[in-house]
């Protein structure tokens, strides 16, 4: 048999469907390759051995008894540390919760535990998903697989790597501001931030209350889909959840994307303030050829400013998490790693009538960029400028003072947008995209995705460590 | 924007810190006024007018 780490989400399901395959053998296979390789990333701080082997003989009995949950039964995935897990401590990657072990699970982990899957670990992040990878932290900086000299990106940055390194099939994320997203474009995964309000943050430590969402990473854009499928639905305890009708997204990985209607904002990578390397821009290019060729319609289309988005959801997002910190960043600073500090810091200058402001225009962008995207399914963009930042640099404390984050758009607006691996640099780093569809179509976003992927080989290559 | 407009210097900046309740040192504030005054240049391109009664969301609903 192939190397069983390496295999995707819907190959492991039909073959343990089949019988030709268990969940023991395929966990063990993941525990193995953890403990001889992570210690070159560092992207698992707690390894969940016991736990995960008893999941797994228990979806191995079930499976023999012919029961299946669904298509993530018996599946290994891992989780971001800032998702609640009962008995197991949850640390934010911060000495202020390096002890914490919480009573019960977070929403989503008990959906995902109730869909079968086994559950290997807690992955490294900024820290509260909002710091950066500093000395000062309890555990060590994961590092890229691609190249250990570089970041993963964050601050979801162990699910990116460890997708990425083949040691879990698929993890959880979350994003406020483009935290799935950017690991999974600087570690060649494929990632979505789901529809604000589809998937529940019950349990799940808060950034920004109006921006927080929970998703998926996994090698491919199906995969990210059949895991989506088990989060997606409505929880009273999360005020945010919102009511949507199920949907079969497996099934939507696998449509044809012709006739799709694709907004191409070039405008976003290709504006004042910068442009992407030369490969990224290269990616890009052949990327929307590369639709195009599947029967997708790209058109250039006009959107709101980047900066506009960019600074609408960085005013939120230091405003709320200020107000979530504020507590702990008076009657212990010194517990938080100097970057994620500051950061906790500003928000204590900013007016009330500067958040609301902001708020406002959160509205209007909203509205816009609804209408920029009147006959149109989807928005196609960059997922960043290039390469991402190398260790030994300086790290740059307020990271918003440099170009516009080309994610935050689809934060601002709430829409559901992915990420897809298009093609390599000539240094060997990831290059990526975004499909952002409206509010609760990510049927189409999966679609198109995994459309792309299927049409190319950068799925075929992992990184080498 | 609107009454906060105009970058503080760094004495300004301290004088309001001191109000805060936050713990500073010079370096966190030194850091922190250089991080509001980039901000506050970012904020330029939030208009400054709106209706009165322009209402932003209360619990934002992606789905409006």
């Amino acid at each position: 048999m192939t190397d069983l780490t390496t295999l995707g989400i819907a190959e492991a399901g039909r073959l343990m469907a089949r019988g030709d395959l268990t969940s023991t053998a395929l966990t063990e296979a993941f525990l193995t390759r953890i403990a001889a390789v992570d210690h070159k990333i560092a992207s698992y701080i707690t390894v969940m051995t016991d736990e995960a082997r008893n999941a797994a003989r228990q979806a191995d009995r079930e499976m023999a008894g012919g029961v299946r949950r669904s298509p993530l039964h018996g599946i290994p995935l891992a989780l971001k540390d800032i998702y609640e897990t009962a008995g197991v401590r949850t640390t934010g990657h911060s000495h202020l919760k390096a002890d914490y072990v919480p009573a019960i699970d977070a929403a989503s982990v008990r959906r995902l535990k109730e869909a079968g899957a086994v559950i290997l670990g807690k992955l490294g992040t900024h820290e509260f998903a909002n710091g950066a990878m500093t000395p000062d932290q309890p555990f060590p900086p994961v590092l890229n697989p691609w190249n250990p000299k570089y970041q993963p990106g964050g601050s979801s940055s162990g699910s990116g790597a460890a997708v990425a390194a083949a040691l879990c099939m698929g993890a959880m994320g979350s994003d406020t501001g483009g935290s799935i997203r950017n690991p999974a474009g600087y570690c060649a995964t494929a990632g979505i931030k789901p529809t604000y309000g589809l998937v529940s943050r019950c349990g799940i430590f808060p950034l920004a209350f109006s921006l927080d969402t929970a998703g998926p990473l996994a090698w491919t854009t199906e995969d990210c889909a059949l895991i989506l499928g088990a989060l997606a639905d409505h929880d009273p305890n999360d005020q945010a959840s919102a009511k949507a009708p199920a949907v079969d997204y497996g099934a939507a990985a696998q449509r044809s994307i012709k006739g799709m209607r694709i907004a191409l904002a070039r405008s976003w990578y290709e504006g004042p303030d910068g442009e992407l390397s030369p490969d990224m821009a290269s990616g890009m290019d052949d990327a929307v050829r590369v639709l195009r060729d599947l029967g997708a319609i790209v058109d250039e289309v006009s959107f709101p400013d980047i900066r506009d988005y960019h600074i609408c959801g960085r005013v939120i997002i230091t405003t709320e998490a200020h107000a979530i910190h504020r507590r702990d960043i008076i009657e212990r600073p010194e517990k938080f790693g100097y970057t994620t500090r500051r950061r906790f810091q500003l928000g204590a200058f900013i007016s009330a009538e500067q958040y609301l402001s902001a708020l406002r225009f959160r509205r209007k962008l909203h509205q816009d960029t609804r209408e920029a995207m009147r006959g149109y399914d989807l928005v196609m963009t960059a997922n960043h400028w290039g390469a991402p930042e190398i260790f030994e640099e300086p790290q740059t404390i307020f990271h918003f003072l440099g170009k516009p984050s080309l994610t935050m758009p689809f934060n601002v607006t709430g829409q559901p947008a992915a990420t897809v691996c298009c093609g390599f640099s000539a240094d060997g780093l990831p290059l990526a995209f975004q499909l952002a569809g409206r509010a609760f179509d990510e049927a189409s976003v999966f679609a198109a995705g995994a459309a792309y992927e299927r049409a190319t080989p950068w799925r075929s290559r992992r990184p080498t460590l | 924007m609107t009454s906060s407009t105009k970058a503080p210097t760094l004495e300004e900046f301290r004088a309001r810190a001191a109000l805060t309740g936050l713990v500073l040192t010079e370096e966190d504030i030194g850091h922190l006024h250089k991080g509001y005054v980039g901000l506050l240049g970012l904020m330029e391109r939030i208009p400054q007018q709106w209706a009165w009664a322009a209402e932003p969301p209360h619990v934002f609903r992606a789905d409006e």
